[in-house]
């Protein structure tokens, strides 16, 4: 019989299998994984990954869980009425329980199959991705593609969700009384009482969350960093939790009934059935609509923080170490050495060297910006010893022209108009938080007992040289540079190598670093870039895990969702086509009613994730870059992502919903 | 009167069915008639009743309305004719739940794209005609089953169809409340002129048309007319031919 009825219902059993199959591939691929001593070895660091892994499994596990036992609920309600004319036909409860839990058997155990196979294909797939991006020396071959721990644990869980299923399912039964499980039908609805204040605190709540939000662009003035930015913080999400609460379940159906008011657009054949049914469908759906829009605001927050905290410190990479190799000369044949050692792997004229005298020039002048001043005073610095001089660090245009050329930036070089004597430019560690700069500004150099006076013609984040060598670059005129440099100060020589053969040669950087003994001032571009791909290619990719987790879950709750609604209101589609509704009028009242049940979560999703990350970016991120929109394309990928999911979703829903409704 | 209705040698044959559900039915109606379908279970009635509503094709024969010949109809053009010509009441109601009764009565109006102002005026006339005016802007959950019967009826009527189809409209209801719906039809007949074809098991129900079709077999195997007798003796002429029939069953 269990057998029976799923053959009968497999056009609704299809959907929830492959939602299953996908879930426990994810689990599979990420319990393998996370078991994967060989590839934890490679990547993990004192257990940091393994710890993680551990935190990850216990959510991964309660939203399997979660959305398991939702599912379940869902076709059980689905039938309420099939199990209530079993129980009046004279079957047992316990043998309506077994029925459902052999169903349950059937469907988790033909997931878990297809589950395991592609999940340990997945797995294979991460490795080989991990192993390629990362290039590390893998043997293949001793990664099994059943992983015998992982399976058994897999196995386990799923036998433990059956049970857990079969609990749910008795409660719900021996509850039920014999008369409600007849009579169970879709809820009567009575007159909606519309409230006033809850709809407006929903608005205004909603308003102030993201006007806190954006308090954080006024800067040193903004809430975040009078009052501490956790507070701020929290209260932020608490009007947002709540706005969203009630801006839900009383301000959308307020608007609703207030839109009704509005006859011309309401007496139209789609309106006036789309609208009254919106509100009458939130009345009974506002608590899963509220749960999946703070799903979709955290999985669309969390995808969008994840690829901006991956995708800004590599565009970072080219003002943290500009050139492919870099390192600060402190004896005598090091430059002979260094070069002896790069035409060990590159051919000589494949290669730039580009040596760079940056002279140290105190100056009188007050408030030097903070790159020119930071640790100049008691207080900045722990260690007295290494308190600094307050002064510029100064390179000539020509040596800065140079150096541009050689890491072949003629974007920036294109910009250039050449320096007067009394000019300069000036390099910034990151723009000032009040959006000024300090172009016209004049400054006084002190060499030996003279002043020179310079003025600031041009403020760039465009630093020739690592942050490591210097925080902040003064380029002068060349005669200026001429005039310190016959003053005798005190100097710092470094070496800047580019060129496209020496680029990504992780053995030349290892072996400098050795000839250099371990120089805190040996950088390195594809360097630094392979080693944030190493640092934080892990944790992304176990986030990642529960973000496709959670795309999954919601994209099917609001597929089961729909469907069991429109599914319940079939009759009335009937009765519209015999009213004179066109089939074409027909597919769009459901193509609307369905939208508006997958934009609230995603547009809601999208705005919360838009203002979290604008915090996320100026609270917690270095301003390195500058504010410019292309640092976002990331965060618009992984907002492009989810709408592409969605899309399928509700495409797929759609399809479902027309085929039903119309096939009547 | 003119020929509103006109069915020549209707047959419908289902697939995998042995026999048909019609056998080359032919009968006419005149505009403005108050026309009964009767018939045991699998006489054919409600079969009849889809195929001249152009809810399902005929297999053979012809069926005009207005002239118009409801086999040349097809997708958006029989929907358009049944926005335009025809009303429909069910058994079980069939409101949609989720607008008030004064939002489902207006549904059919809104595809004839009239001005909302005069939707409600509409609305309004016919509601305190049929009784249901104070509950227009009630839920159909809120309103008894004569209620929700007469409001369906209402939505029916309210865009004044050629003709107005009627499946069993009284199967649902007590018989205070199905007298009270009989007697609104009825009105509806004699004083907006709707044409009215009824399906009904029901003699007492019958007995408010003008004129009876009797079904068997996919047949109509007798014709009864009230002509200018009362309803009681309508009423009981076809309560005889009722037990005449199940009789020979």
């Amino acid at each position: 019989m269990a057998f029976k009825n799923l053959r009968k219902n497999f056009s609704y059993y299809k959907l929830y299998l492959t939602s299953v199959s996908l879930i426990i591939t994810t689990f599979f691929a990420f319990t393998s994984f996370s078991m994967n001593r060989i590839m934890l070895d490679k990547i993990s660091e004192n257990g940091r990954v393994e710890s993680m892994c551990n935190t990850i499994s216990i959510f991964l596990m309660a939203f399997v869980i979660f959305f398991m036992a939702y599912s379940n609920r869902f076709f059980l309600k689905r039938r309420t009425k099939e199990l209530g004319i079993y129980a009046l036909l004279g079957y047992q409860k316990i043998t309506i329980l077994s029925l459902l839990t052999f169903e349950n058997i059937f469907i988790c155990f033909g997931a878990l199959g297809i589950g395991l196979v592609t999940g340990a294909i997945a797995h294979k797939g991460i490795v080989a991705g991990i192993t390629a991006l990362l290039r590390l020396s893998v043997d293949n071959a001793l990664i099994p593609l059943f992983n015998v721990n992982a399976l058994k644990k897999t196995v386990g869980f799923i036998m433990v969700v059956i049970f857990a299923l079969c609990i749910s399912n008795s409660r719900f039964l021996f509850k039920a009384s014999l008369m409600s499980l007849i009579r169970f039908e879709k809820k009567a609805e009575k007159g909606m009482a519309f409230h006033y204040c809850p709809a407006i605190l929903g608005f205004v709540m909603i308003l102030c969350g993201y006007g806190l939000a954006l308090d954080i662009f006024r800067g040193r003035k903004s809430v975040w960093f009078s009052i501490g930015f956790y507070p701020v913080g929290m209260l932020t999400a608490i009007f947002i939790l709540f706005g969203t609460i009630f801006f839900i379940s009383a301000f959308l159906p307020y608007v609703m009934e207030i839109s009704k008011e509005r006859k011309r657009t309401f007496y139209t054949q789609i309106k006036i059935i789309t609208i009254p049914n919106f509100i009458y469908r939130i009345r009974s759906n506002a608590k899963t609509l509220i749960m999946l829009t703070l799903f979709s605001a955290a999985t669309l927050t969390i995808s969008s923080v994840m690829a901006l905290s991956l995708y800004y410190p590599i565009a970072a990479v080219s003002r943290m170490a500009p050139s492919e190799l870099e390192c600060r000369i402190e004896k005598g044949d090091q430059v002979e050495k260094v070069k002896q050692l790069v035409s060990e792997y590159a051919p000589e004229n494949t290669v730039t060297y580009t040596q760079t005298d940056i002279y140290k020039v105190t100056s009188k002048s007050l408030n030097l910006p903070m790159e020119y001043s930071v640790g100049t005073s008691k207080g900045d610095s722990d260690n007295q010893a290494l308190l600094r001089e307050k002064g510029f660090e100064c390179i000539s245009y020509s040596q800065y022209l140079s150096l541009l050329q050689a890491q072949k930036r003629e974007d920036v070089i294109k910009d250039l108009c050449g320096l007067k004597d009394d000019e300069c430019i000036l390099v910034k560690y990151q723009p000032n938080t009040d959006g000024s700069d300090e172009t016209g500004k004049t400054y006084l150099l002190s060499v030996n007992r003279n002043d020179i006076l310079v003025t600031v013609k041009e403020v760039t984040l465009n630093n020739p040289i690592s942050f490591a060598n210097s925080v902040g670059t003064l380029i002068v005129s060349d005669a200026t540079y001429e005039r310190i440099q016959l003053g005798g100060m005190p100097k710092t020589s470094i070496l800047s190598i580019n060129g496209e053969t020496i680029e990504n040669q992780e053995s030349l950087f290892d072996e400098l670093k050795d000839l250099l003994e371990n120089s805190p001032y040996l950088q390195g571009h594809t360097h630094r870039i392979n080693e944030i791909f190493s640092l934080s290619s892990s944790t992304f990719l176990l986030i990642g895990f529960l973000v496709v987790l959670f795309f999954i879950a919601t994209g099917s709750i609001l597929y089961f969702n729909n469907l069991s609604s429109l599914t319940d209101s079939k009759e009335d589609y009937e009765i519209l086509g015999k009213m004179g509704y066109t089939e074409t009028a027909i597919r769009r009242i459901v193509k609307k009613q369905i939208a508006v049940f997958f934009c609230i979560p995603f547009l809601f999703g999208l705005i919360d994730c838009f203002f979290a990350t604008i915090v996320y970016k100026t609270g917690l991120m270095q301003n390195i870059l500058k504010n410019s929109l292309s640092l976002y394309v990331p965060t618009l990928a992984a907002i492009a992502l989810t709408a592409i999911i969605y899309l399928i979703y509700y495409w797929l829903t759609v399809r479902s919903c027309c085929k039903i409704i119309l096939k009547s | 009167m003119n020929t509103l209705l006109e069915a020549h040698e209707v047959t419908k044959t289902y697939e995998k069915a042995q026999r048909p559900s019609l056998k080359k039915v032919s009968f006419s109606v005149a505009a403005g008639e108050f026309i009964g379908i009767m018939g045991a279970s699998g006489s054919g009635k409600t079969t009849l009743l889809n195929v001249l509503s152009t809810i399902d094709v005929p297999s053979g024969g012809d069926i005009l309305i207005n002239g118009i010949n409801l086999r040349r109809l097809t997708g958006k053009s029989a929907a358009d004719f049944r926005r335009d010509n025809l009303g429909f009441i069910f058994q079980e109601y069939f409101l949609l739940d989720s607008l008030t009764i004064r939002e489902n009565i207006s549904v059919p109006l809104t595809l004839q794209k009239l001005l909302p102002k005069k939707i409600e005026g509409m609305v309004l006339t016919l509601a305190e005609r049929f009784g249901i005016a104070p509950q227009l802007d009630k839920y159909p959950s809120e309103l008894s089953g004569g209620q929700r019967q007469r409001a369906s009826a209402a939505r029916a009527i309210i865009k004044k169809p050629s003709i107005l189809f009627a499946d069993e409209p009284t199967g649902a209801l007590d018989s205070g409340s199905a007298t009270e719906l009989l007697n609104t039809l009825l009105e509806a007949n004699q004083e907006l002129d709707t044409t009215i074809l009824m399906v009904t098991h029901d003699a007492y129900a019958a007995s408010f048309t003008n004129r009876i079709l009797i079904f068997k077999d996919g047949q109509i195997v007798k014709e009864l007319s009230k002509q200018d007798g009362s309803r009681h003796d309508f009423y009981e002429s076809i309560a005889a031919e009722v037990a005449r029939l199940d009789t020979e069953r």
